[in-house]
């Protein structure tokens, strides 16, 4: 892959540099072709090579080389059967002569063997007879000559003959068998070959132009199977380069066919879209980070300048440093929120969870806010009694309740006449079972979120309007927000009729499930 | 936090730490009695007697500790240095893991402050070999990576408390000052003690008593766990971080001053109505618990 886009971007930096010299040289017409020409060839060149390099081409290869082997091996076998089948069958057909020839003998003697052979002979066909004395003087038969010595020894033999009554001199080929007979009579009775070598000459007639065929549409079966793939292939690189170059909206083509392309297209379309939101969450935290951590630091920077222009006495200077390091102070507690918030919503903390008693976390949170609650002159109640087994992390999910607890005293306003005849506590905190779910929530009865705005509050960093003078990061709903959803589940903002009802709304954890998983793991 | 800049700038050559040591402390500049937010007035107190009690205030061991600072960062290491000799220890500094481990071999240190990420070999690797060679001077790993598991790592590697960075000298100095005396008590000390004893208030721990001057005071589980933990160290200053991680067991930052209310309500039940107050605020580091007379 690496290779091919080498090549493209080396054939796309030669053009620009091929036409400037051009003109100095020729006729602007003879640029046009001349130039024309070689960017033809050259990019019919780097597509051949491109061809080359592909693991497609390269397997269209090695299966048309195997594909080959096997036509020809078959082909082989083939022609081997055939011929053997063939030679049988003659073999088969002089057996027959001979003891047509042999009955003759037993009867008549040589005399009868003579005028045996002499008729056969006569007969039209492709048997040969021949009859000699012992000094190998024809008696009877129809071989005009054959070469020295092969009457010389008995048994089969394939050998080259002309037939008495035929006119061309042509070599004729013939199997035959040399019998000795008292007397030294020499008899060979033999079949021609033709009709093999006929067929031999179409088996391989027949296995050229097959192996041809194989080659020709093997290769531009692979060639053009390699142009299919390697077209969606490039279109891929074309679209992958695109969106390297910055545009992460770009999606690769999917053909729809589910093929393996296609899966690998979709697959980097849906990593193409986990990439795209991460990219758009990272530019909207340092979007936010820019803007809500200016403000501190713009506010340091000032304080510290106004100090040095304007402190006179020691007391004053001490009151700048004093507040620059609250204010620095602030901005490592915004800090560490962000870091907090990218942390669980990375899911980097999902290696160390465990089972836990979440009612037994809330509990634990209230009765540490709770006194801070009782100084502001709120009541605060806690109602978790049931066990709510919840898979997470302790202390992320403590402190997403204790982010909620925060904003619940923060926001709300202690009712004028406190006293004992209030039924209903300011803040409610809660841990209950419902279904399959665990619903930790903290109910207040502040100014609450408007529904329209509820959404929003969740955000990084947005403090609602009314609420800009309380002090906090603004990021106490983003961190419960993160918190629940790398728990499997909400953050919800209700209405508490009056006030706001914050609830984390987790998956509840089944006693005993997550050790039978990790057993059957 | 704001309490270490003070501190520092506080030091003129004319007020040695080593002879404002010298005075007792005053109390009530020394030690705020509400709970703990120091009113306007006292925080531009005249510089010259805070000054030497701000230091005092912050030292709270008895006698002079030897550190060995291993941070690869010069200025943070020179600053953490010179903030170490101001309050009356001895630092020495190394540059590098290897460096360190070679000094934490040889010399008799009682404390080492070794960063998490150092040159030629980390600061983990570090301790994990002075713990093998059978060295156990206590370890106080500072880290820029703050996170619970980070933490674990690095107590499991052989450390004996983690402070991640950026952190407030005051955080440091009295973290610091707890391991070492945990170490010169050889690990024991306190721990084995039934009952802690400050003036006139007794805490037991087997039957989860406390009395003031004889008198039973009825505390809840946690104010009796936070009791706890300050009595176990009396005469040291303890943070709110440290009162968060150890009472509570939570470490991370509540935003609020939620520890600071659950001090003043324990204060309110064993100092009130006593002449001597016993629970004491430290400016800009934490609480101490301790007997003036």
């Amino acid at each position: 892959m690496s290779d091919s886009t080498a090549i493209v971007r080396t054939s796309l930096g030669a053009a620009p540099a091929l036409l400037p010299e051009g003109p100095r040289r020729r006729g602007p017409a003879a640029m046009a072709a001349g130039a024309e020409q070689p960017g033809r060839w050259r990019s019919a060149l780097s597509s051949i090579g491109k061809l080359a390099r592909t693991t497609v081409f390269k397997l269209t290869l090695v299966y048309l080389t195997v594909f080959a082997l096997f036509a020809v091996l078959l082909l082989g076998y083939f022609a081997w059967t055939t011929q053997r089948l063939i030679t049988d069958q003659i073999v088969a057909t002089v057996d027959a002569e001979i003891t047509g020839l042999a009955e003759q003998y037993r009867q008549g003697g040589i005399r009868r063997l003579v005028i045996a052979v002499d008729n056969r002979s006569r007969r039209a066909g492709s048997n040969i007879y021949l009859l000699t004395t012992f000094n190998g003087q024809v008696l009877s038969g129809n071989i005009g000559s054959l070469p020295s010595g092969t009457m010389a020894n008995t048994g089969w033999v394939e050998t080259a003959y002309n037939r008495l009554d035929e006119q061309d001199t042509g070599a004729h080929f013939a199997l035959a068998r040399v019998f000795q007979l008292p007397g030294g009579f020499r008899l060979m009775v033999g079949r021609d070959l033709e009709e093999r070598a006929r067929l031999n000459q179409v088996i391989w007639s027949a296995g050229r132009w097959s192996a041809a065929i194989v080659v020709v549409l093997g290769l531009a079966g692979g060639f053009f199977l390699t142009r299919r793939v390697l077209k969606r292939v490039d279109a891929m690189t074309d679209t992958t380069r695109t969106i390297m170059t910055g545009d992460l909206s770009g999606r690769l083509p999917v053909s729809g066919t589910g093929d393996e392309l296609d899966r690998l297209a979709e697959n980097l379309n849906s990593m193409l879209e986990r990439i795209e939101a991460l990219m758009h969450g990272l530019k909207e935290v340092s979007d936010n980070i820019a803007h809500d951590l200016r403000t501190p630091l713009t506010r340091l920077r000032n304080r510290s300048e106004e100090a040095l222009r304007s402190a006179r006495s020691e007391p004053e200077y001490r009151a700048a440093l004093e507040s620059t390091i609250e204010e620095s102070d602030g901005l490592i507690r915004t800090f560490n929120a962000l870091l907090m918030i990218a942390r669980a919503e990375s899911g980097q903390a999902r290696a160390n969870m465990s089972d836990f008693d979440a009612a037994d976390s809330v509990r634990d949170i209230a009765e540490l806010y709770e006194p801070l609650a009782e100084d502001q002159g709120l009541t605060l109640r806690v109602e978790a009694g049931a066990e709510a087994l919840v898979h997470g992390n302790r202390e992320l999910l403590s402190q997403a309740l204790a982010n909620l607890l925060d904003n619940a005293i923060k926001y709300t306003v202690p009712p004028p006449l406190a006293g004992d005849d209030r039924v209903l506590p300011d803040i409610l905190v809660k841990a209950a079972v419902e279904g399959e779910r665990v619903v930790l929530s903290v109910g207040d009865r502040g100014p609450g979120i408007p529904p329209e705005d509820r959404s929003r509050a969740v955000e990084r960093f947005v403090r609602l309007e009314e609420s800009r003078s309380a002090p906090g990061s603004g990021l106490g709903l983003s961190l419960a927000a993160a918190v629940a959803r790398l728990h499997g589940g909400e953050l919800m903002l209700a209405d508490n009729g009056p006030g706001l009802n914050a609830s984390l709304v987790l998956p509840r954890a089944v006693a005993g499930a997550a050790a039978g998983a990790d057993s059957s793991l | 936090m704001s309490r270490f800049a003070r501190t520092r700038s506080d030091i003129s050559p004319a007020t040695r730490p080593d002879a404002a040591r010298a005075d007792p402390p005053e109390p009530e500049r020394g030690f705020a009695d509400d709970a703990g937010r120091p009113k306007p007035e006292d925080r531009h107190a005249g510089a010259g007697t805070a000054a030497s009690l701000a230091g005092d205030d912050l030292r709270s061991s008895d006698r002079a500790m030897r550190l060995l600072i291993i941070e690869d960062d010069r200025t943070a290491a020179d600053y953490l240095a010179k903030a170490f000799k101001e309050v009356g220890h001895i630092a020495d500094l190394a540059g590098d893991g290897e460096d360190g481990l070679a000094q934490a071999e040889s010399g008799a240190y009682d404390i080492l402050i070794v960063d998490r990420m150092l040159p030629r070999m980390d600061g983990l690797t570090m301790i994990g070999r002075l713990r093998e060679q059978g060295i156990q001077t206590p370890a106080l790993i500072l880290s820029a990576l703050g996170q619970v598991d980070d933490r674990v790592k690095g107590l499991r590697a052989g450390g004996d408390d983690y402070l991640a960075k950026p952190y407030a000298f005051a955080e440091l100095l009295a973290r610091v000052e707890v391991l070492a005396r945990r170490s010169q008590n050889g690990g024991g000390g306190r721990n084995e003690e039934m009952v802690y004893r400050v003036g006139d208030l007794e805490l037991d721990r087997l039957s989860h008593r406390v009395t003031r001057g004889g008198e039973e005071v009825i505390l809840q589980p946690r104010e009796f766990r936070l009791l706890e933990y300050l009595m176990k160290h009396a005469g040291q200053v303890v943070t709110r971080t440290m009162l968060l991680e150890n009472v509570w067991d939570y470490h991370f930052d509540p935003q609020t001053n939620v520890i600071d209310v659950h001090v003043s309500r324990l204060r309110s039940k064993i100092d009130k109505g006593f002449e001597q107050a016993l629970l004491h605020t430290v400016r800009g580091a934490g609480y101490m618990i301790r007997d003036e007379r």
